[in-house]
């Protein structure tokens, strides 16, 4: 089944009275379940396409359509709410909130959806154990290394049960160990819960774990293949 | 919850910046909160003294007697006013008064003032004056001893009355308060010697004494010198009811002193019987019927009925006795509030000043936020909640902080004396005891969350003006 289906795809910034077209007529139909890469050199349009599948960002032309719903045709209003039950995020700064816990952070996204006070201890319990944080739950973030601030970001992404999750970069601030038990931990779950993965990179190692990677140059595709 | 729990933690934050916001709210709150209370304790004392010393709740004059206070302008009906007065359940006390302009002399001085005939025993339930006699100084009016004259300390000073004498004895007893000999030996060759005014007195101790003396002492010297020349003999003379020309001589029995220097110079104290006989008016006429209520609430709808049972008499309350009172007093919580709102108004800038740089060093955090699809009316909740909790915890302290200062200061009063004579030419008191309300801190709380909801605005629209892929790529 298609989760993301993306048609004619196009992303114009205007800049200094130039045009550049970050995304040029892009076509891709993302399956449920997939771990994907998006690869290519710096200024291919890697996190625009992310930003744009992520409703982040609205493209100029074409359509993206997420489980039969076309997310270029919401208000930002709605792409809000879409976005808090639909998309996981995982940024490649961490980008958790500092004055919480990693419990808290975890569950914070829960009580946005408004969940259930026992669903949400339960889950944020079961998803810290299951990315190996189960002893570091009353942790800040500057009390956890890089690895583990993303490792809660990840959990976090993953508690509000998305549809998929994008990944810019994940791991492009961690050191190799890190990196390989992040990894190890996404792919994991990915077989685990069936979540579609969706990440940019140019680490070589995330490459190597792919299912399928995707190549951009100059904001087309010039590659897909599946290994 | 969740966000309430945030907003709080966001607040410390930054601790410091946080801290100085806290202070200068704690700070404005607690300044504004003493000098309402400062205030509040000073009109209260005003319209305490107005009611239960000067005027009651509720005067009844014969309707031109205000108009002219001549003799012959008696209450009407007085008996049947009086039966009536009797059977009001919320009349707590009345006293019924003879007026008379006069002419008060001494062989050194002379006055004009207003001598109030009264029964000592009705007037003791109607006006406080018993209690602001001054010590040593006799004693109220007594049925059983005519001819006697209660006057205020400052009519004594102009009568010269009141005279300023040191004595071996009253040095010993200043040495014994802590003035050292060195300054009381410098004052042996004043013994004995009668001063008829504060200024002149003051003038020999200068001469005497250093400036320094005179700033540390000169107080303790002045107090401890005055001596009222008591049984000293006042001529009253007036027009009686047959027009001619009568005098009488009273003997000085008391000397009172309230904070209203234009009542203490203006009125004089005798017997109802005494002025009676004196004016040719008879012990159950009077001029003036003081009442005081067992609630002030009880005022209107009693003005209402002796108007109606009475419609020949002028009948008037407090407010309309002292206007100015009564303004002061019906609008005083108006001022407070301005006040209140001012301080607050300066401090918004500061805590507005302090979510702006919250926001700005946020704005990746706050685009982060809206990825992962926390509402826009979440995040103005949230910075709203911030600014709010800012605010409110510096005013709690303060608030804490003022009320504890009134507190003292309620038990110990304030004296204002060095600046009191103009306050007292005014009726109001020189030494203050700040009091406020329960409902005040309530408004002020108020006043607070509206002050944290209007310092957030700024900073939340900020934040939502955000763009989540733009506020992601900053460094903040």
């Amino acid at each position: 089944m298609n989760v993301i289906v993306i048609n004619d795809l196009v992303k114009i910034y205007d800049s200094n009275a130039m045009q550049v077209t970050a995304i040029d007529h892009v076509n891709l139909t993302i399956e449920d379940g997939e771990f994907t890469a998006i690869v290519g050199p710096s200024g291919s349009g890697k996190t625009t396409l992310l930003n744009l599948i992520g409703g982040l960002d609205t493209p100029n032309q074409g359509q993206i359509i997420v489980e039969n719903v076309d997310i270029t045709a919401m208000s930002p209003k709605q792409l809000i709410e879409f976005r808090l039950h639909n998309i996981g995020f995982v940024f490649q700064s961490y980008n958790l909130i500092p004055v919480l816990t990693a419990y808290e952070n975890v569950a914070f996204i829960m009580e946005l959806q408004r969940a259930p006070k026992p669903a949400i201890e339960r889950r944020t319990k079961d998803i810290l154990n299951e990315v190996g944080l189960g002893d570091r739950m009353n942790s800040r973030p500057n009390e956890l290394s890089g690895g583990q601030q993303q490792r809660v970001a990840v959990a976090r992404a993953m508690a509000s049960k998305p549809k998929f999750i994008i990944a810019d970069e994940p791991t492009a601030n961690l050191d190799s160990k890190s990196t390989e038990k992040l990894l190890e931990m996404m792919e994991t779950l990915n077989q685990r819960e069936q979540i579609t993965f969706l990440f940019s990179t140019h680490d070589q190692r995330v490459m190597n774990k792919a299912h399928r990677i995707i190549v951009l140059e100059d904001g087309k595709i010039v590659d897909d293949y599946r290994k | 919850m969740l966000i309430v729990s945030i907003a709080w933690k966001n607040v410390w934050r930054n601790r410091k910046r946080s801290l100085i916001v806290i202070i200068a709210v704690l700070l404005g709150t607690a300044a504004g909160v003493f000098t309402s209370g400062l205030m509040v304790g000073w009109v209260k004392q005003r319209t305490h003294s107005l009611v239960y010393t000067e005027t009651g709740h509720i005067k009844i004059h014969h309707p031109d007697f205000l108009k002219n206070e001549e003799l012959n302008l008696l209450v009407p009906h007085v008996t049947d006013l009086s039966a009536f007065l009797d059977q009001q359940p919320a009349v707590k006390a009345s006293s019924e008064r003879l007026k008379c302009m006069v002419m008060a002399a001494t062989s050194r001085g002379t006055t004009g003032m207003t001598l109030q005939g009264v029964d000592p025993i009705e007037e003791m339930a109607v006006s406080d004056l018993h209690t602001h006699l001054i010590p040593n100084t006799g004693g109220y009016l007594d049925s059983k001893t005519p001819g006697s004259i209660l006057i205020s300390d400052r009519t004594a000073e102009l009568l010269k009355i009141k005279t300023y004498v040191l004595t071996e004895e009253k040095r010993v007893q200043l040495n014994q308060n802590g003035v050292p000999t060195s300054v009381t030996d410098k004052l042996t060759d004043l013994d004995n010697v009668r001063y008829h005014t504060e200024k002149r007195y003051q003038r020999i101790l200068s001469e005497r004494l250093t400036a320094e003396e005179i700033r540390k002492y000169g107080s303790a010297l002045t107090s401890e010198a005055i001596q009222y020349r008591l049984r000293s003999k006042i001529i009253c003379t007036l027009n009686a009811m047959d027009g001619n020309l009568v005098s009488q001589s009273f003997k000085v029995g008391g000397i009172y002193k309230t904070t209203n220097a234009v009542f203490d110079l203006t009125t004089a104290y005798v017997l109802k019987s005494d002025l009676a006989q004196l004016t040719g008016l008879t012990i159950n006429d009077c001029h003036e019927i003081g009442l005081i209520l067992n609630d002030e609430e009880a005022m209107k709808p009693l003005q209402d009925a002796i108007r109606s049972h009475f419609p020949t008499v002028s009948v008037q309350n407090w407010l309309e006795i002292s206007p100015e009172a009564g303004i002061l007093s019906e609008y005083m919580d108006f001022f407070y509030y301005i006040l209140m709102g001012f301080i607050l108004f300066a401090l918004a800038f500061g805590i507005l000043n302090t979510m702006l740089m919250a926001v700005l060093e946020r704005t990746k955090e706050l685009g982060m936020l809206m990825a992962i699809g926390m509402s826009r009316k979440r995040i103005f909740t949230m910075i709203m909640l911030e600014s709010i909790f800012l605010t409110l915890t510096g005013s709690i302290f303060g608030m804490g902080v003022g009320w504890v200062i009134i507190t003292i200061t309620g038990q110990t009063g304030l004296d204002f004396s060095v600046i009191g004579e103009g306050f007292e030419a005014m009726g109001w008191s020189a030494v203050i005891y700040p009091s406020i309300t329960p409902d005040f801190f309530l408004g002020v709380t108020l006043l607070v969350v509206l002050t944290g909801l209007l310092a957030s605005i700024i900073p939340a629209r900020r934040a939502l003006a955000l763009i989540p892929v733009e506020a992601l790529k900053t460094d903040n």
